[in-house]
């Protein structure tokens, strides 16, 4: 069932086009992932959904509501956590989730909430006191206090360390125990592989392709990258690569040195073949590895562009 | 009730700010204080009618006349006798000029002569003291010249003084008055940096990302400033009536009136401020400005009339001049909100409120629409 549905939307700022052409639909219940790098209109199309910034052209709907007719009814629907994660920095993180709480006619305790970003220990400190991430967390937690249908993460983990980044994903993955819908956006691929049941890549304001992350990688390639390294030296190296181009399966080799990669549709036969010839000649094998593709080269194949996170 | 829950929400969120922010409480507390403290200590010891000159008595000839001159110049009140003794013209000179005295008097030096000589130093030719000792001489030898001649003075003054209670007003009263509406006044300007700082931060888009009623908000935010206004004007008070003897004399309806007149006008310039500031600076730097203008042009310290006069238009114009007048009205001369001549002033400062903010409003809404990020 869809709960939000979007559909050719449009907007300029003055001569910048933002967002030029995008669409989607999100079904109840998983976390949609918009990824794409810095510009690509991931902040512009999620204001636009948010009933913050007036589309030029296109449609929003949850369900059968607009923002025209609905938008009260919207906004109880919903919980936000904006990019500039803006709190008040003098109040405590409890203080915070009580006032958000006012604001709407049902809602859950900020005990709750603070037990589910994990901040029960940093209830009575000042805001501008807290790490940054634990004041993502909050926003995070500010965003839930209304107990909404969707939420909307804007880049909850970009600036953090590893492991608060860890601390993030595990609260969006409890998100969706909860049976809440998610949209997500990030830079950071390995976050939408990790996170996502679908992720659409928008690159210069427009939608690439939406899949889940494992078709998307599917329908890439099906060729695998297979990475050896010889102990016995170059001459081990390209022996190995003269016999690996005579094989049906790989498409081409390269070596540098005493490594050698293959690309190879089969990389399960190609490496039996490989090792039954090394074998027989005595060369010794230092290393192997089968490159995983990820998001990425998604990427990459699809706009021709090198992705900077 | 949901909207009564929000507004306490809303209010105690106001309230912690207020409470927690330091430089709130320097600037509305602290800072109005300690001005008023230093303006009082400098200006009103000499305002309560202790006049006191230091004089030196010259009588190198003594003789009939000067002998009887010099006794009843003695017991003078105001004049002290710096040595106690008559000095050499030539000692009193050197004191003059060395401002050991404010004056010397040169008694005559036969019987038959007439003239008394004053001699001052020349940086205080116009000074008060001067002006006060030829007054009294001229006085005294008036009178020498009534009971020379024999006659019995026809005209005589009588002085009335005449006040509202059975007090005399003194510059303590006008500096107290003046320094509570220029508390307000600053508090209701600076006070709407708030709104560029939460702009700025991203928490007014926050708030219209929920259902919050941002009219609301807004309230709530008046309410609070109205109450630390309110607690300026007792602390000020409190402080000008107990530590410096001010006296006031208050028409309440007619002070809540002006008070709430006058906070809410100058909230609408900040306001207007406001909207046009990108960031806390720029905010400050044109408050500031417009803070320094109108805290010297606007009779909080000396009357208007005393500035030049090219000067006085500019007081005028400045709605901090009728917010002073209106409190002084209300705080020292008891002025009912029936008085004509206090509408005028407050009607001009609440066309300064209305017409800012209706512009800072309409800035507002223009930004909206434009500026999205």
């Amino acid at each position: 069932m869809s709960v939000l549905e979007v559909k050719h939307l449009k907007k300029s700022f003055g001569p910048v086009r933002a967002v030029e052409d995008i669409s989607f639909s999100v079904t109840a219940g998983e976390i949609f992932t918009i990824i794409g790098p810095n510009g690509a209109g991931k902040t512009t199309t999620l204001e636009m959904i948010e009933g913050l910034v007036p589309p030029d052209e296109g449609e929003i709907t949850f369900g059968e509501m607009d923002w025209r007719k609905n938008a009260a009814a919207i906004k109880k629907k919903i919980g936000v956590q904006p990019q500039s994660s803006a709190m008040f920095d003098l109040l405590t993180p409890e203080e915070n989730l009580n006032l958000f709480a006012s604001f709407y006619d049902r809602s859950r305790s900020a005990e709750d909430i603070l037990q589910l970003v994990n901040l029960t220990d940093h209830r009575k400190k000042h805001v501008k006191k807290l790490s940054g991430g634990q004041r993502q967390r909050l926003a995070i937690g500010l965003a839930m206090i209304s107990d909404p249908e969707i939420i909307f993460l804007d880049e909850p983990t970009t600036g953090l360390d590893p492991q608060a980044r860890r601390n993030i994903w595990d609260i969006v993955l409890q998100l969706k125990e909860l049976g809440k819908t998610t949209i997500l956006t990030t830079h950071y691929m390995e976050e939408a592989e990790k996170l996502s049941d679908r992720v659409c890549i928008v690159d210069q304001g427009k939608v690439i392709s939406i899949d889940t992350p494992a078709a998307l990688i599917d329908q890439l390639t099906e060729e695998r990258e297979v990475h050896l390294i010889f102990l016995d030296g170059a001459d081990a190296a390209e022996s190995a690569a003269l016999f690996s181009d005579d094989l049906g399966s790989v498409s081409r080799t390269e070596r540098d040195g005493s490594s050698l990669t293959i690309w190879t549709a089969h990389p399960e036969d190609t490496l039996y073949q490989l090792f039954s010839y090394t074998k027989e000649r005595n060369f010794q094998v230092e290393q192997v590895s089968i490159r995983e593709m990820s998001l990425e080269d998604v990427f990459i194949a699809f706009t021709g562009k090198e992705w900077r996170d | 009730m949901n909207g009564f829950r929000q507004f306490k929400q809303m209010f105690l969120t106001q309230l912690r700010m207020t409470y927690r922010e330091k430089q709130a409480w320097f600037w509305g507390i602290f800072f109005p204080v300690i001005l008023m403290v230093i303006f009082m200590s400098i200006f009103s010891d000499n305002s309560d009618n202790d006049f006191n000159a230091n004089v030196a008595l010259v009588n190198e000839h003594p003789n009939e006349t000067s002998e009887m001159l010099l006794q009843q110049i003695s017991h003078i009140p105001v004049l002290e006798i710096e040595t106690g003794e008559p000095v050499t013209r030539e000692e009193a000179e050197e004191m003059v000029a060395d401002q050991e005295v404010n004056a010397a008097i040169v008694l005559p030096e036969a019987d038959d002569d007439t003239s008394l000589l004053l001699i001052v130093n020349k940086e205080d030719e116009q000074g008060i003291v001067t002006q006060a000792l030829t007054g009294m001489l001229n006085e005294f030898v008036h009178q020498a010249n009534l009971f020379a001649a024999g006659a019995e003075p026809i005209y005589e003054i009588e002085y009335e003084a005449i006040t509202s209670g059975d007090t005399e007003f003194s510059y303590t009263d006008f500096l107290l008055t003046g320094m509570i509406a220029l508390s307000i006044a600053q508090g209701g300007i600076f006070g709407m940096v708030d709104l560029v700082d939460m702009r700025r931060k991203g928490l007014i888009k926050r708030l219209r990302m929920t259902p919050a009623d941002m009219n609301m908000f807004g309230f709530s935010d008046m309410v609070m400033r109205l109450i630390f206004s309110v607690v300026q004007i007792i602390l000020l008070s409190l402080i000008g009536v107990f530590i410096f003897g001010a006296n006031l004399f208050i028409n309440f309806a007619g002070l809540i009136v002006v008070f709430l007149l006058g906070a809410l006008s100058f909230n609408a310039i900040g306001y207007f401020f406001s909207s046009f500031s990108k960031t806390t600076e720029a905010f400050m730097g044109i408050a500031n400005i417009v803070n320094f203008l109108m805290m010297f042009l606007s009779g909080v310290f000396f009357p208007v009339e005393t500035m030049p006069d090219w000067l006085q238009p500019v007081s005028n114009v400045l709605p901090l001049t009728y917010f002073v007048d209106g409190l002084r009205e209300t705080m020292i001369y008891e002025t009912s909100i029936f008085n004509a001549e206090l509408w005028t002033g407050i009607g001009i400062m609440i066309l300064w409120g209305a017409v800012t903010f209706m512009l800072g409003s309409w800035l507002y809404k223009r930004q909206s629409i434009v500026a999205t990020r």
